[in-house]
């Protein structure tokens, strides 16, 4: 069983899943979703597409470079069957899996960190600039009031 | 990033459908940075006439893979905001399967032909025989190769 990887977003194509395209050379895209395969058809760069693997790894919202991305690999070199490398294989499978959502976690909360900061100082400037807009609570009660006497009168007339 | 349109283009653009079909695919990118090497530019660029191609395929555009009736129409052509934008395009590295792949956090290893016999750093053989000297030794660190922070 081969899982292979999306052209266009990356993700894993299970088998019976997803399109494969063979352009008229000889070359095959394979597709995990009519999304992807449309997205493709319309010449899109996945580089260029903000919700692709590809975009989010070169524009730094996920963690790209570690250590833990050394242990999936292709490799085209037939291994014989060994019941403890299988067993070690699928520990460590799950340790490298452990750490890396370790890591991304890690880096998620690096990569958010500063952002209240920010948006404190944002709403603050705002609130300067417009402050003629905002108006005292009494001010704004007396404002109703006045609007309040004002349809009464005009019932009363 | 070229605007995308977002109005008016999802069900009842019948002429957007038509262009998008695969049987219409044009070149694609990565197609067409091969067409560049000099080799492939200069056959592209001296083709036997062709009545079936707008001006008997001798006035070609090799960067947006278009035949043109003439010559002035193909300079007019190369001074267009179209040609300049497919320039800018073909600058950088076209997309590849394996750089999706990478994206992906998926790399190919074909190692060398003494790979089995002498296992990288990284490999599933290398650890194994790492942890198999950890079970001989009864060390508490069962992988060695991995840093946990």
């Amino acid at each position: 069983m081969r899982l292979e990887k999306c052209y266009f977003c990356s993700s894993t194509v299970y088998p019976g899943h997803g399109t494969m395209f063979v352009r008229n050379d000889g070359k095959s895209f394979r597709f995990c979703r009519s999304k992807c395969h449309k997205n493709f058809k319309m010449k899109r760069n996945p580089r260029k597409v903000r919700w692709t693997k590809a975009f989010r790894k070169a524009a730094g919202k996920e963690m790209a470079i570690d250590s833990t991305f050394e242990f999936e690999k292709r490799r085209n070199v037939p291994v014989r069957y060994d019941r403890d490398l299988m067993s070690t294989t699928i520990k460590a499978m799950k340790r490298v899996q452990e750490i890396r959502a370790r890591r991304e976690r890690a880096f998620f909360k690096q990569r958010m960190a500063g952002n209240k900061e920010r948006e404190r100082v944002e709403n603050v400037r705002e609130i300067q600039k417009n402050i003629h807009l905002v108006s005292t609570p009494v001010a704004k009660a007396k404002e109703m009031q006045k609007v309040a006497e004002a349809s009464k009168h005009m019932e009363v007339d | 990033m070229a605007r995308i349109r977002r109005k008016r283009m999802h069900c009842n653009n019948k002429e957007l459908h038509h262009k998008y079909k695969t049987k219409r695919r044009t070149k694609d990118l990565d197609q067409i940075q091969d067409d560049l090497k000099p080799e492939n530019k200069a056959r592209l660029l001296s083709q036997d006439a062709d009545e079936d191609l707008p001006g008997l395929g001798q006035f070609y555009c090799v960067e947006c893979a278009k035949y043109f009736v003439d010559d002035r129409t193909r300079l007019e052509h190369r001074r267009s905001r179209e040609h300049k934008r497919r320039l800018r395009d073909l600058k950088e590295p076209a997309y590849t399967q394996k750089e999706a792949e990478a994206a992906a956090g998926l790399s190919t290893d074909n190692g060398h032909t003494s790979s089995l016999s002498a296992p990288g750093p990284m490999s599933l053989l290398s650890l194994k025989q790492k942890t198999d000297q950890g079970l001989a030794n009864k060390t508490a660190s069962k992988r060695p190769a991995m840093d946990v922070e």
